[in-house]
């Protein structure tokens, strides 16, 4: 009944849409059909003709009233109105196309730069998991001093999966790392992004593979008897050439043998943000991947290297859960005081888990609130733009009011051509959008300089097109409503009598004062922050990094990818080193674990000095350190301060040694010689090492970053698998690439070197290119915003004082100097300044405090930004006020007060 | 036009589904015969009458056509629909019960 109701009537709706001029040429004949009878009637009657005509006419009512009767009985007079009032806008925004395109333009630059930065951050923070119900997958965390988000092992997840119950299943991955992949077993491995996960990983997760299956649980129960993949989608599509064959087949991961049990689907890509690993692997087979080798990953319970996520069962409180995990992690450390002392336990939903995990999130914060700024000011001038419009409407919009009207309708006429420029603003702020976006993308390469599959996650989709829109409407109303409001309140009387009155009162320039303000304050802000932002940047460049960057030549290498065991690795580094110190053209030679300021971080370590009062909740502290081997420090020109560098008599055997950073001495042993100072690692009955050096502290991570804790350790007391082979050339690093490849074939012709670059090149685009992409976007919003912030605000004032011409002329024709006028036109300009800039300072403030919280650690303030800024742009407003005061001052009083 | 015998708000609709429910008509036809059924009494003015029927065709309880006239003139005849009909029978019922609680009342006070 209701559908069939709806059907009939929705027919006819479109009837009188789709077909208006036929509805109302039909509604005509049948209102003429009755007139005609209605006259035969009269006639009948003994009417004359004329008369007959009239008492038809008058019974009929008034023809025009009873057709706009009728015209709402179709109750679509909405949308009728709203395409008439559509029409009407668009005819009278084309009279002035020019005005409309700035206004396009500047909305489509607000609109843009904002959705693109909302991308950004919904990338970093909001997008949910690409699985089944994602809101109810949550994250756990182990918890100490100093870190909220720390991962578990492996034999405390089997705890945590087995003795909750707030969850429909707990999983565990590993970090994606890189492994050595072929195809076949014969050919030469290639490094690929693998990543270990729980045999239940596909089943909580509710990913159906596209393919074959996903993990079952008892592939996970024995290690090393299960060798099985998953494949990622993408893999599978570009490796396999998207062969359903591929089930069943065997490829070689590091130089084990696994079986293909299935792919996962496309809609999976993984549950990183910038990650998507090449295929999957059971933790049951983590000994042929890369986990810690100082400990065993099955057994040591502070060997944590998993992060743990959980589906949270219908019905259980994130607060439920939460209480039940930090019970088991107070059990855990009174059951195992040695490695589980002062550690707890927390739950994080997504967002949570994405504010803490990665910080990059921040920059899109910032940029986020820069681009929203850059919006406000659009908005401002195009309200601007518009209230001077509407006013010079006054006339036309007295009219409209005389003739009957409604206030609430005019304003809806005004609403729509706002909507209108700000929908035309929206469409081409997302294709703006779309190219920041673009551009971004095409720093891929230069942002993860690495053979792993990241990629940039940042792209327009449906929810930043949401967002693009809900922007596009808030825009239309902020910028249209005050100049709708205060143009349909005029007064009539002389609203008709002149083309263009102000409403008297000190009312009326209130709105276009607030305007000036708010663009003021917000330009300011916004330049602020742009000065900071390249400010900071040019000084932490400035600053350097503490290391020679040049005639550097790196690459990798990983001896597990051809299954080398650890005494294996050991003997091939030991040759390595010795042979290309013999190269000709190598000056000095060195390994490391990693390189400074490269993607990949730095493992920590958990110590304690030896002797050093250990406050009472604390097991260990915990540093950052690298593992590297004698020639080091000469070879990256990091200066020993005291003590000395590694030695050749630094072998397994010998006592432990460590070397110690600048700031790991100052922080553990202020005022002393931290050189014969021991540590013990782990914990109060760890191994003892001596520190034997001190070296100078250098940028380690990024080159935005603090001074911070650091250790080296020796290789030969530290054994590690992957290393990094650094040489220092006399000539171009680029020219021993072929000597160093002929010593690696004449090792092992399997083994593969990857990386293979000049240092020097990989600095300049991983740690110099990257944040000068964030100054190019900033430095682009402070131009925008700047750009438009003037013209807006040049125009404002002008207009402002303009308007009072007439005014300045009386005054003149009564006697003022010009002079006199030129103060009291730009006193006034000075006081909206000086008010906009008190509150841009504050919103500064403000923003200053933000970001040196987040990024840079200067934490004083920038003075010679707010010198630059400030003055500028008081002398645009003092400019644009002056201009036209002059004009008006020098005018004569008979021609002022016949202006308008 | 003076309105002498104003319809009570809302019967002009029953009336209306009525009349059609009988025959087919045209506008002019349904203000005759609404006139002549009610002896006289009953009269509706044409600036009810047109809006009255739109209204009720955008309800979908009466359906539009164009059709020739016995004198051969195009017109614009309305018809119930099924629609129309089960809403009549309800606003006939709903009048029955409301004369008949209206008259009880009067009735009452009489006596």
């Amino acid at each position: 009944m209701r559908m069939e109701h709806w059907w009939f009537t929705a027919r006819l709706r479109l009837r009188s849409i789709l077909l208006g001029r036929r509805v109302e040429r039909e509604l005509d004949e049948e209102l003429q059909f009755h007139l005609e009878h209605k006259i035969a009637e009269g006639l009948a009657n003994g009417l004359s003709p004329k008369e007959a005509r009239y008492a038809a006419m008058r019974a009929m009512d008034g023809l025009e009233q009873r057709k706009e009767e009728m015209r709402d009985m179709r109750r679509i007079h909405w949308l009728t109105d709203f395409l008439d009032d559509a029409r009407f806008a668009i005819r009278s925004l084309h009279r002035t196309s020019g005005l409309t395109a700035f206004v396009v333009i500047t909305l489509a630059l607000g609109i843009g730069m904002t959705s693109a930065t909302f991308s950004m951050v919904d990338a970093l923070i909001f997008r949910p998991y690409p699985v089944p119900h994602s809101s109810d997958i949550v994250t756990l965390a182990s918890t100490t001093h100093d870190t909220n988000l720390d991962d578990f092992s492996y034999r405390e997840y089997l705890d945590i999966r087995d003795k909750t119950k707030s969850y429909d299943g707990v999983i565990a991955n590993a970090g994606m790392e890189a492994v050595g992949f072929s195809a076949e077993p014969g050919a030469t491995p290639r490094v690929r992004g693998g990543m270990m996960v729980s045999g239940n990983y596909f089943h909580v997760l509710g990913v159906e593979p596209r393919l074959g299956r996903g993990f079952r649980q008892d592939e996970d129960q024995v290690p090393g008897r299960n060798a099985v993949a998953v494949l990622g989608p993408d893999f599978w599509k570009h490796e396999f050439a998207s062969d359903p064959g591929v089930l069943g087949r065997t490829i070689r991961l590091n130089g084990t043998d696994f079986t293909v049990i299935g792919v996962a689907p496309e809609t999976f890509p993984g549950m990183l943000v910038f990650g998507h690993p090449d295929f999957y692997m059971p933790l049951a087979m983590a000994r042929v991947f890369s986990t810690n080798l100082q400990k065993n990953f099955f057994e040591d319970r502070d060997d944590r290297e998993l992060s743990v996520k959980a589906r949270l069962k219908p019905g259980t409180t994130l607060q439920q859960a939460r209480n039940e995990l930090v019970v088991l992690a107070q059990n855990f450390e009174s059951e195992y005081p040695k490695v589980n002392r002062s550690r707890g336990a927390a739950v994080y939903t997504q967002f949570e888990t994405r504010t803490r995990e990665d910080l990059n999130w921040k920059f899109g914060v910032i940029f986020v609130i820069l681009a929203l700024a850059v919006l406000l000011v659009a908005c401002t001038n195009v309200a601007g733009l518009l209230l001077s419009r509407a006013r010079a409407r006054t006339r036309e919009i007295a009219v409209r009011l005389a003739i009957g009207a409604g206030r609430f309708r005019l304003i809806r006429l005004l609403l729509t051509e706002s909507l209108i420029l700000a929908s035309l603003g929206g469409l081409a702020g997302v294709a703006i959008g779309y190219a920041v976006l673009q551009w971004f993308q095409s720093f891929q390469n230069v942002i993860f300089m690495t053979d792993l599959p990241f990629s940039i996650p940042f792209r327009m989709d449906t929810r930043v097109l949401l967002i693009s829109l809900a922007l596009s409407a808030l825009s239309a109303l902020l910028c249209g409503l005050a100049p709708a409001l205060q143009s349909t309140r005029v007064d009539l009387v002389n609203g008709l009598k002149s083309a263009d009155v102000d409403v008297p009162g000190r009312k009326r320039l209130w709105g276009r004062n607030v305007l000036v303000v708010a663009q003021v304050s917000t330009s300011l802000m916004l330049l602020t922050a742009a000065f900071l932002m390249v400010r900071g940047f040019q000084h932490t460049l400035l600053e350097g990094t503490g290391f020679a960057k040049d005639h550097l030549l790196m690459a990798s290498f990983d001896p597990r990818l051809v299954q080398y065991n650890a005494a294996q690795t050991q003997q091939f580094y030991k040759l390595l080193a010795e042979r290309v110190r013999q190269a000709p053209g190598v000056q000095s030679e060195a390994l490391t674990q990693n390189i400074p300021l490269g993607t990949d971080d730095f493992d920590g370590i958990a110590f304690v000095p030896d002797g050093f009062q250990m406050p009472r909740e604390r097991e260990n502290f915990n540093s950052t350190m690298d593992t590297i081997d004698e020639g080091y420090f000469e070879t990256m020109g990091i200066p020993i301060l005291r003590g000395r560098g590694f030695l050749a008599s630094d072998t397994a055997g010998a006592p432990r040694v460590a070397v110690v950073n600048e700031q790991f001495a100052k922080h553990y042993w202020p005022g002393e010689d931290a050189v014969g100072k021991r540590i013990r690692l782990d914990g109060r009955a760890g191994t003892l090492v001596e520190i034997v050096g001190v070296a100078q502290t250098i940028k380690y991570q990024g080159s935005i970053e603090k001074p911070m804790d650091f250790v080296y350790m020796p290789l030969a007391q530290h054994p590690v698998a992957r290393m990094v082979l650094m040489l220092r050339s006399s000539g171009d690093p680029l020219q021993l690439v072929q000597p160093v490849k002929d010593i690696v074939r004449a090792l092992d012709p399997n083994l593969p070197m990857l990386h293979t670059m000049a240092y020097q090149d990989y600095y300049l685009n991983q740690a110099v290119e990257g944040p000068r992409i964030a100054m190019k976007l900033v430095g682009a919003m402070g131009g925008v915003g700047l750009l438009l912030a003037v013209a807006g605000l040049y125009g404002l004032v002008a207009y402002n004082v303009s308007r009072r011409t007439r005014e300045i002329g009386i005054r003149i024709a009564l006697g003022a100097a010009s002079a006199d006028v030129l103060r009291l036109v730009m006193g006034k300009g000075i006081v909206l300044v000086g008010v906009g800039t008190v509150i841009g300072l504050a919103m500064g403030f403000a923003l200053e405090q933000l970001m040196n919280s987040m990024l840079f650690n200067a934490g004083g303030i920038d003075i010679l930004a707010y010198i630059i800024v400030v003055p500028s742009l008081f002398l645009v407003t003092m400019l644009a006020a002056y201009v036209p005061a002059r004009r008006a001052s020098r005018i004569a009083p008979t021609q002022a007060l016949r202006y308008e | 036009m003076s309105k002498p015998n104003d319809l009570v708000q809302g019967t002009l609709d029953l009336l209306l589904l009525k009349i059609l429910a009988l025959e087919p008509l045209h506008g002019w036809a349904i203000s005759l015969r609404l006139k002549s059924m009610s002896g006289d009494v009953l009269q509706v003015s044409e600036g009810s009458l047109y809006p009255a029927l739109h209204k009720l065709e955008q309800e979908g309880w009466i359906a539009a056509e164009w059709k020739q006239t016995e004198n051969n003139r195009r017109a614009k005849f309305y018809s119930l629909t099924r629609l129309g009909r089960k809403q009549l029978e309800s606003e006939a019922a709903n009048w029955q019960r409301l004369s008949s609680a209206i008259s009880r009342v009067i009735q009452f006070s009489e006596g």
